[in-house]
């Protein structure tokens, strides 16, 4: 049954995905700045299993040799996890809006540091009443995010810090959209008009939490959180691909919703480092793109400092910004420059 | 907060090695259904080989997909099954263990058929569930899988030691639930107008949990009242774990401790090979 020619097909398909990644990259702001040993390395070559240098892992043998955590210095559990959460009262904010038409109740979002307000957020008359039901469903996770991840930190949970939700033209909406091609100078996006901006408001930070926690997790020390982050991570991962499946079958129909995928998530990775770690929907070969993933099958890391460049909407190193007018609250709030 | 993996634990000194193999054991099963699938041929010879006794897979075969949607979602997970196995096989080099013995066949006996029964999709034989049939049956043959891929990387999560390995096994857990939640997607939106593809993830789910012990891990894509069920979590929003012994239970296709049968006819390879007494 095995017929090796079928296979290189696949193992083709493979390259090509990660071709269309490169040609991607070409395009991007900041590939201008990569050398080539880094543009390899972005799009990884296990899926030859050559062993390259872009390979990121290659720890041959029965008993791997640990090798010691990445260096963020000192950072607690605790500090990881209010970081999270700062993301998770921002999402969580959104979809409630988006699906209710309310934030969420006072008694979730006080804490340590400065305590701030939601702006502009508001409910979606949506049309497509499965887009309405995935909105309260994740509506819903996200909340209960914030109640788990507050209730896991106790009294050292952050509060929510002011937060930008609002549609008007200098919004940290619009100025994403902005950065992404969707809109013009001095123009608006709307993420709560209807279904289709909805789903692209919800496409610009849903990957990004995947990232976020997947980063993290080398970094937590404590094994029950490490599990719960795992946990996250993979609702994370459910919602991105959700959004993604809708955005491209409804693609299917209205191109220019593959097109803004593409867009922002080209914006969002001028933000970050200069290694790609981003993708839209666009077909790539006889494949969809649901999963944003490397060459190895593996969805991408992002530092917490990548993640604030996104959320602040800067590439430079700064402690506000963006959807976070005044910062995120906690130890971890610097993006990184560069 | 229960740790997923205390079964596994228990098992005495289980390394990354141990862990990364039982990983790779269950992509050489998805990518296999999922290679045939697409192109009616499965992993190439050389990407088969390691410890252990090798074994061929069989039964597999090409879907005639009707919606080129479909098509294109399951040419993308092949793809990255397939570079789940070689990545798994790269980083475990001579550690890693060969391809068992991986039936995903359509007999009436066989390991689909079998969990379709057991799902209530199909009576007794001489009934059986052909997952290659169309673009439903395809469907419903991959949520049988998906969900346990998350839970599976979930619960293993606190037992890997290496950072490098866990940061790379947080890569997979996150890839095979786009994957699930891509299936459930589609399953649920065809739903509207098939109810019967989201009685049958209901179904599915409900053979799952009643093989992997009394807690419930499991969710099918009915709404919650007027919220969709894509994503499968528990009251705090976080994905359900399950230790390597559960796991074995649903792709052996048993509440008990055996170290063989449904999808692994002779067993997956490797040390960790048992599942869990229920």
């Amino acid at each position: 049954m095995i017929n090796e020619d079928q296979a290189f097909k696949i193992l083709e398909a493979c390259d090509e995905r990660r071709e269309a990644r490169r040609s991607f990259l070409r395009y991007s702001s900041s590939a201008a700045l990569l050398s080539g040993a880094t543009l390899l390395s972005a799009c990884g070559g296990g899926g030859r299993g050559d062993g390259g240098a872009s390979d990121p892992i290659l720890i041959p043998g029965p008993s791997p040799t640990p090798t010691p955590t990445p260096g963020t210095g000192a950072l607690g559990d605790a500090d990881i996890l209010n970081f999270a959460l700062n993301l998770e009262y921002l999402e969580a904010q959104f979809y409630s809006f988006a699906a209710f038409g309310t934030g969420l109740p006072d008694n979730i979002l006080n804490g340590t540091g400065q305590r701030g307000q939601v702006t502009g957020g508001r409910q979606v008359p949506f049309t497509d009443q499965l887009v309405a039901q995935y909105a309260r469903e994740i509506a819903t996770d996200e909340r209960n995010h914030v109640v788990f991840l507050r209730a896991a930190l106790g009294a050292s949970a952050v509060a929510q810090p002011t937060i930008d939700v609002g549609t008007g033209p200098n919004s940290a909406f619009s100025n994403a959209a902005r950065a992404s091609g969707l809109i013009g100078a001095g123009a608006s996006f709307d993420a709560y008009a209807n279904d289709e901006n909805f789903l692209l408001a919800a496409f610009i930070f849903e990957d990004v939490g995947v990232t976020a926690y997947k980063g993290a997790a080398p970094l937590i020390t404590s094994k029950t959180f490490l599990e719960a982050a795992a946990g996250i991570l993979a609702a994370e991962a459910y919602h991105a691909s959700l959004i993604r499946t809708v955005l491209y079958g409804k693609g299917l129909q209205t191109p220019s919703l593959r097109t803004a995928t593409e867009q922002i998530s080209g914006a969002r990775d001028s933000l970050d480092d200069p290694s790609d770690k981003d993708q839209g929907v666009q077909k790539i070969g006889n494949m969809s793109n649901i999963v944003p993933v490397d060459g190895n099958g593996l969805a991408f890391s992002r530092s917490a400092g990548d993640v604030l460049n996104i959320v602040y909407l800067t590439a430079a190193a700064a402690s506000q910004g963006g959807f976070f007018p005044d910062g995120v609250n906690g130890t971890i709030r610097l993006s990184t420059a560069g | 907060m229960t740790l997923g993996g205390q079964k596994l634990n228990a098992q005495s000194t289980v390394t990354d090695a141990d862990i990364l193999n039982f990983a790779l054991n269950l992509e050489y099963l998805e990518a296999q259904f999922y290679l045939f699938a697409t192109t009616g041929a499965g992993l190439p010879a050389n990407l088969l080989t390691g410890t252990g006794t090798r074994g061929e897979a069989t039964g597999g075969r090409k879907v005639n997909f009707t919606d080129p949607l479909v098509a294109e979602y399951a040419n993308e997970i092949a793809a990255d099954e397939l570079a789940h196995v070689v990545f798994l096989r790269n980083a475990l080099g001579a550690a890693a263990v060969a391809q068992p013995t991986i039936d995903i066949g359509i007999a009436p006996n066989g390991a689909f058929s079998t969990a379709a029964r057991a799902a209530g999709l199909i009576g007794p034989a001489p009934a059986f569930f052909d997952p290659y049939a169309n673009d439903e049956n395809f469907l419903l043959g991959a949520f049988i899988f998906e969900d346990v891929g998350v839970t599976a990387y979930k619960g293993a999560s606190p037992l890997i030691t290496n950072k490098t390995f866990l940061e790379a096994a947080a890569g997979l857990l996150a890839v095979e639930a786009y994957h699930a939640s891509l299936v459930r997607t589609v399953l649920f939106r065809k739903g509207i107008q098939t109810p019967a593809l989201i009685d049958a993830t209901e179904g599915i789910s409900n053979a799952r949990d009643s093989l992997d012990g009394s807690t419930d891990l499991d969710q099918g894509v009915r709404p919650i009242g007027n919220q969709s069920n894509i994503a499968p979590l528990d009251a705090n929003g976080l994905a359900f774990s399950r230790n390597a012994g559960q796991v074995l239970n649903i792709v052996y296709l048993t509440g008990m401790a055996r170290t063989q049968g449904g999808f692994f006819p002779n067993g997956v390879n490797g040390n960790i090979r048992t599942s869990q007494a229920n």
